[in-house]
C-alpha cells in the first residue's frame, strides 16, 4: 500500500486504543511536560452506557469559553471538528499524525496535540484555541513578542508555537533558553524561525510574569 | 530610449562612481548615496498580527457555501498498468458527489508540456502497450478522485474504488537504473542525453597543478516539506472559474488552469492571500489545482482539495539526488588550474538532478569541465528546491576546495579568496572577512592539531554562497491614494512567508512619505491585473519592488501637483515627509490626509511596470558561512554549535525580515546536512518516510546560535538596487558543516546526511553501511 494511514472507520478505532495503549490519552505534548506532570486520561467515549457512532452523533464542546454543538462521527478528530465544523482554522493541520505540533491547542490549560484525541474525548473539557488567546482588545503579549522579533515568516506553524509557548509561561513564567526548546521540541517549522522563537519567549519570560488570558 | 546616468556603488566609504544604461522615465535611482528613511530598516511585518492570532486565512482554511471535500486515490505500485477502474460502488456511498477515473493515457496532457508541472516527460500514450492502458509511473500517481460532503465520506470512498493494476518490474535505485537491461521508466529509457559544459581544457590544467584532489560526493533526495500542503479550492460559476490556491506563483496557476480548460485566462481567478510556504515545489497548477476544478465541474458545487502530509511528500516533488566526482588541480600557492565534475542524480520521473552551478560560477579557474546527467527511476518527481543544484553542488565544490587547502597545508579561507572573481559592487570580500571574525576563524587549526577534550571535538569550515540574478520584467504595480487617505499598492504577486506584503509596504511608504502600516497592500490575486512573476529563484522582490516604486514615484507627483496651488509652490519644490507636503524652504505644510480631501477626484492611482535591468550590472547575490561544530567519537553524533552567515541582497529593503530570511535558509540547510533523506524499500518501490516522524526535519533541539549579517548596496541593476536573497543562504551550509565536521575529525566527509552511523564509519568505529 503506498497509503499507510487513512481515517476510515477502522484505523479512527485504532488510532484510540493506540492512544489508551500508550497512556498518552490526550496527545500531551513535549517531553518536559510529561516528566512533569502524569498524563491525562480521556474522558470515556461512551455516552451513558451507549454506543456511539457510527453515524454523527451530537456533541458540546466548550471552546474558548463557549459551548457549542456539533453533529460528527465519533470518528472525527478534535482538530477537524475545530477547523471544518467551527471553522476556528488559526489551528493547522500539517501532518496530521502527532508529528508536528501545529494542532496544538489548550486542554484545561495543557497544551495539547489536537489531531491525536477524537473530539468526543474533549467534551467536558475546556478547549483553548489560538483564537481565544488575546485578550478582548489587543494582543497577548506572546503574540506580541512574535510580531517585535520576527518569530514568523509564512506563519502557518506560528499558531502552534504560540499556545505551546503561552503553556509554557503559564507553569514557568521565568524560563531559560533550554527549557524553551525541550517545551518547544515537538514542534516544527519548515521557514527555520526557530532562533527568533526562542527570542520572543524568553523576551516575555524575562518579565517574570505568567502571560494572563 | 535610455540614457546614461553616474551612480555609485560598494559600501559606504568604499563606494565609487560608476556610468550605467538607464532607461527613459526611471525615477532617481537610489544608488549608495540614497539616504532613506524606512527602506533598510527593521519593519514588523505587516500581516504579524493576523498570523499570530490564528486570522490569517490560508488556502487549507477557506471554506465556501456547499463546499465538497476533494480526495485523490494513488496507485500503490510503483510501475503498473492500469487496466481498469470501477468506481461504481464508490459514486454510490452516501454523501459522495462525484468520482473522476484518470484511465486515458493522456489525462494530464495539457499539463505535461508546462515545465512547472511536475509531469515534464511526454506521456508514452500510442506505445507498444496500445492507446487505451494508462501507464502508472511511481507510487503514489494518480489513479481517481471523489468530491464528497465530509472528508471522511471521502476518505472511505477511496476504498470503493476498484482498481486493476497489471504491475510492471520497476526500479528505484539510481545505480541500479543506470545499469544495461534495468527496467526502463520511459520506453526511450533510464538515462537523458548528458549535459557537458567546458571552458579551456581541463587536460592542460591538470598538468599545470602542483596539487590535484579527487573525490565522490553524494547527496540524497530531499522533500520540501512546505507545512501547508498543496491544494486548491475551486468554484465555478457559469464559464468562469475562481481558485484559492497554495502556490507560489498565482499568474502560472491561472494560466495552466486556463490552458488545461481552454478557458481565455480573463476567465480564471486565482488567488492567495497567505501561503503555508514554498520552496519551490508550487509552481503551476499542477495535478492537484487540475483535479480541484474538474471535481468541481463535474459536481457543480465549490471543492476543497488539500493533500495530506503522505502525499504531499510522494507526489509534489523533491530535491533530486547526487552523485559528484570532482578533481580540482591547484598551484601551490592556491591558484586553480583546472576543475573537472562529473555528476548524475535522480529526480524520479523527472529531471533537474544539475549540479554544475557552484562549479561554473563561485571561483575564477581557467579550465571547468562538468558532465551531468538525469537518471529516471519509478519514484515522485523533482521539482524546484530553494536554490535547484546549489546545495549539492557546493557541497562537493567546497569540500574538494577544503580537502585541497589541506594538502597545500593553506587557510581554505585564503584558498577561496586567492580565486576570487572580481565583479562591479561585489562584497564577498568584506563577507568573508565579517562572518570570518563572527564565527573566530583565527581559531581554526588544521585536522591534525585539533584538541580532544576527551571523547568530544571541536572543527571550523566554511563555505561560499552565490546566485544569479534572474529577476526582471514583467512586472507591474499601482500604487492609489483616496481622498480619504488610504493609501493601496496593488500588485498580483504573492508572499510566501518572505514579507513581501511588508516589503512593498515600505517602498510605497518611503516613496511618499508615510510609514509601512499607514500603506495598505493587495496581493495574491490575478484580478488585480498586475503581473508577477511566480515567488521562486529569488525574482519576487527585485521584479516587483522597482515597478512598485515608480507607480509610487507617480502617485506622489500626482499629489504633490494637486496640493502646489494650495501651498503657493510648484511642485518640484514640494516634499513628502513624516506624513506631511512641505516646501523646500519649509515655510508651508499640509498634513498628507488633508491634501488628499482636497483632491478633485475621489481616487488618483498610477500604474508602472518593470523595466529592464540596467546593462553592466551583475546582479549576483554572494554570500560566505562558516560553521563550527562538536563532534561526539562515541556516538557519531554531530551538533552544530554556531553558524555566522555573511549575506548581501543589494540594499536591503527590512533588515527584520531579511535576517529572517538568513536564518531560514541556514536552518534548512542544517536539517539537509545533518537529518533529511527520502528513503526507498528497492523491492516495493515504495517511500518509507512519506511522514515528518521518520523524515527527519531539525526542529528546535537541533538549533545553533545563528549570527545573520546583511551587507548593504553593492551594484545597482535597477532603480532600488535590490537583489535576491531567497536562495543563498540555502546553497553554502550543508559545506560549512561538513567541512566543520571533517575538520574536527581528520576524515573527509563525502556523504549527506552526515549521520551518526556515517561519522562512526569515518572514524573507523562501525563498518561502513
Amino acid at each position: 500500500m503506498a497509503r499507510g494511514k487513512r481515517k476510515t472507520a477502522s484505523s479512527a478505532l485504532t488510532r484510540r486504543a493506540f492512544l489508551k495503549g500508550v497512556g498518552i490519552g490526550s496527545g500531551a505534548i513535549g517531553a518536559g511536560l510529561l516528566a512533569a506532570e502524569p498524563p491525562h486520561r480521556p474522558a470515556p467515549a461512551k455516552a451513558a452506557g451507549a454506543t456511539l457512532g457510527p453515524g454523527p452523533v451530537a456533541l458540546g464542546l466548550k471552546v474558548n469559553g463557549q459551548t457549542q454543538t456539533v453533529r460528527v462521527e465519533p470518528r472525527v478528530t478534535l482538530l477537524d471538528v475545530l477547523r471544518d465544523r467551527l471553522d476556528l482554522t488559526g489551528t493547522k493541520k500539517i501532518c496530521d499524525r502527532g508529528e508536528c505540533g501545529g494542532c496544538a491547542v489548550l486542554l484545561d490549560g495543557r497544551p495539547v496535540y489536537s489531531c491525536m484525541m477524537l473530539a468526543l474525548d474533549a467534551r467536558g473539557r475546556s478547549i483553548t484555541t489560538i483564537e481565544g488567546i488575546a485578550p478582548k482588545s489587543g494582543l497577548h503579549p506572546l503574540q506580541q513578542a512574535f510580531i517585535d522579533r520576527d518569530a514568523l515568516q509564512c506563519g502557518f506553524c506560528t499558531p502552534g508555537f504560540v499556545i505551546a509557548s503561552k503553556a509554557l509561561l503559564d507553569r514557568n513564567p521565568r524560563p531559560d533558553l533550554d527549557q524553551v526548546r525541550e517545551t518547544l521540541g515537538g514542534h516544527i517549522c519548515r521557514c527555520g524561525t526557530y532562533p527568533r522563537i526562542f527570542e520572543a519567549v524568553l523576551s516575555v519570560g524575562g518579565r517574570g510574569r505568567p502571560a494572563d488570558t | 530610449m535610455a540614457s546614461r546616468r553616474t551612480i555609485k556603488i560598494g559600501l559606504d566609504g568604499g563606494s565609487r562612481d560608476v556610468e550605467v544604461q538607464v532607461p527613459e522615465g526611471e525615477p532617481p535611482i537610489w544608488d549608495a548615496a540614497a539616504r532613506l528613511r524606512v527602506v533598510g530598516q527593521p519593519v514588523r511585518r505587516l500581516d504579524g498580527a493576523a498570523k499570530v492570532t490564528g486570522t490569517a486565512r490560508y488556502t487549507y482554511d477557506i471554506s465556501l457555501p456547499g463546499m465538497l471535500y476533494g480526495k485523490i486515490l494513488r496507485s500503490p505500485h510503483p510501475h503498473a498498468r492500469i487496466l481498469s477502474i470501477d468506481a461504481t460502488r464508490a459514486s454510490k456511498l452516501a454523501g459522495v458527489k462525484t468520482v473522476i477515473v484518470f484511465d486515458r493515457p493522456d489525462y494530464f496532457g495539457k499539463l505535461e508540456n508546462s515545465e512547472d508541472s511536475g509531469h515534464p516527460m511526454e506521456s508514452d500514450a500510442g506505445g507498444s502497450e496500445g492507446p487505451k492502458k494508462r501507464r502508472i509511473r511511481f507510487a503514489g500517481e494518480e489513479v481517481a478522485a471523489v468530491a464528497a460532503t465530509t472528508p471522511e465520506i471521502a476518505e472511505d470512498a477511496l476504498e470503493l474504488i476498484d482498481v486493476r493494476y497489471e504491475p510492471l518490474p520497476h526500479v528505484v535505485d539510481l545505480e541500479e537504473a543506470r545499469r544495461p537491461g534495468a527496467p526502463k521508466v520511459y520506453p526511450q529509457g533510464n538515462l537523458a542525453p548528458p549535459s557537458v559544459g567546458e571552458q579551456g581544457n581541463v587536460e592542460t590544467g591538470f598538468k599545470a597543478a602542483d596539487a590535484v584532489v579527487e573525490g565522490t560526493y553524494t547527496t540524497p533526495v530531499a522533500l520540501h516539506n512546505a507545512l501547508e500542503t498543496h491544494g486548491a479550492v475551486a468554484r465555478w460559476d457559469g464559464g468562469k472559474l475562481t481558485v484559492w490556491a497554495s502556490t507560489q506563483g498565482v499568474f502560472g496557476f491561472r494560466d495552466d488552469l486556463a490552458k488545461f480548460f481552454n478557458l481565455p485566462a480573463a476567465s480564471v481567478r486565482v488567488q492567495s492571500d497567505f501561503l503555508g510556504g514554498g520552496f519551490g515545489a508550487k509552481f503551476g497548477a499542477g495535478v492537484v489545482g487540475v483535479v480541484a476544478a474538474l471535481l468541481a465541474k463535474k459536481a457543480q458545487a465549490p471543492v476543497k482539495l488539500m493533500l495530506d502530509r503522505q502525499e504531499e511528500n510522494l507526489a509534489t516533488g523533491n530535491r533530486p539526488s547526487s552523485v559528484q566526482w570532482i578533481r580540482i588541480g591547484a598551484k601551490r600557492d592556491g591558484t586553480l588550474t583546472a576543475i573537472h565534475l562529473k555528476s548524475h542524480g535522480t529526480g524520479g520521473i523527472a529531471g533537474g538532478a544539475g549540479v554544475s552551478g557552484p562549479v561554473r560560477m563561485f571561483y575564477s579557474c581557467p579550465n571547468v569541465r562538468t558532465e551531468e546527467q538525469d537518471v529516471f527511476t519509478n519514484a515522485g518527481f523533482a521539482m524546484p528546491f530553494r536554490a535547484p543544484g546549489f546545495p549539492q553542488g557546493s557541497f562537493a565544490l567546497e569540500s574538494a576546495l577544503d580537502e585541497l587547502s589541506d594538502r597545500l597545508g593553506l587557510d581554505p579561507l585564503d584558498l577561496r579568496k586567492k580565486n576570487y572573481v572580481e565583479q562591479k559592487g561585489k562584497v564577498l570580500m568584506q563577507e568573508y572577512d565579517q562572518a570570518a571574525k563572527a564565527i573566530g576563524w583565527s581559531r581554526r587549526r588544521p585536522p591534525s592539531a585539533v584538541p580532544a577534550n576527551g571523547e568530544i571535538r571541536r572543527g571550523l569550515g566554511m563555505g561560499t554562497a552565490a546566485w544569479g540574478m534572474y529577476g526582471g520584467p514583467p512586472a507591474d504595480a499601482t500604487v492609489r491614494i483616496s481622498s480619504d487617505g488610504k493609501v493601496e499598492c496593488v500588485c498580483g504577486t504573492q508572499d510566501i512567508g518572505t514579507g513581501t506584503r511588508t516589503a512593498m509596504a515600505i517602498v510605497t511608504a518611503e516613496v511618499l512619505g508615510l510609514k509601512p502600516d499607514q500603506v495598505h497592500v493587495v496581493l495574491g490575486d490575478t484580478a488585480t491585473g498586475m503581473y508577477s512573476p511566480a515567488s521562486g529563484g529569488s525574482v519576487t522582490l527585485t521584479s516587483i519592488l522597482p515597478a512598485v516604486r515608480s507607480a509610487a514615484e507617480g502617485a506622489r507627483r500626482k499629489l504633490l501637483e494637486a496640493a502646489a496651488p494650495g501651498l503657493g509652490a510648484q511642485p518640484e519644490d514640494l516634499d513628502l515627509k513624516d506624513g506631511r507636503i512641505v516646501t523646500s524652504s519649509g515655510g508651508r505644510s499640509v498634513g498628507f490626509a488633508q491634501a488628499a480631501a482636497r483632491l478633485k477626484s475621489a481616487v488618483i492611482s498610477a500604474q508602472a511596470s518593470r523595466v529592464d535591468n540596467y546593462k553592466g550590472m551583475g546582479g549576483e547575490s554572494w554570500g560566505a558561512q562558516f560553521a563550527e561544530v562538536e563532534v561526539d567519537t562515541a556516538t557519531g553524533q554531530v551538533r552544530v554549535l554556531k553558524i555566522a552567515a555573511a549575506h548581501d541582497a543589494g540594499r536591503t529593503i527590512n533588515r527584520l525580515t531579511a535576517e529572517s530570511q538568513i536564518n531560514g535558509g541556514v536552518i534548512m540547510a542544517l536539517s539537509y546536512a545533518l537529518l533529511e533523506q527520502r528513503v526507498m524499500d528497492g523491492p516495493t518501490g515504495i517511500v518509507m518516510n512519506p511522514n515528518l516522524e521518520d523524515y527527519k526535519i531539525a526542529g528546535p533541539m537541533e538549533m545553533p546560535e545563528i549570527v545573520p549579517i546583511m551587507v548593504d548596496a553593492s551594484d545597482v541593476a535597477n532603480n532600488i538596487g535590490v537583489k535576491g536573497l531567497g536562495e543563498p543562504p540555502i546553497v553554502p551550509t550543508a559545506a560549512a558543516i561538513a567541512n566543520a565536521v571533517s575538520n574536527a575529525i581528520g576524515v573527509r566527509v563525502r556523504d549527506l546526511p552526515i549521520s551518526p552511523d556515517r561519522v562512526l564509519a569515518l572514524l573507523g568505529k562501525v563498518k561502513e553501511v
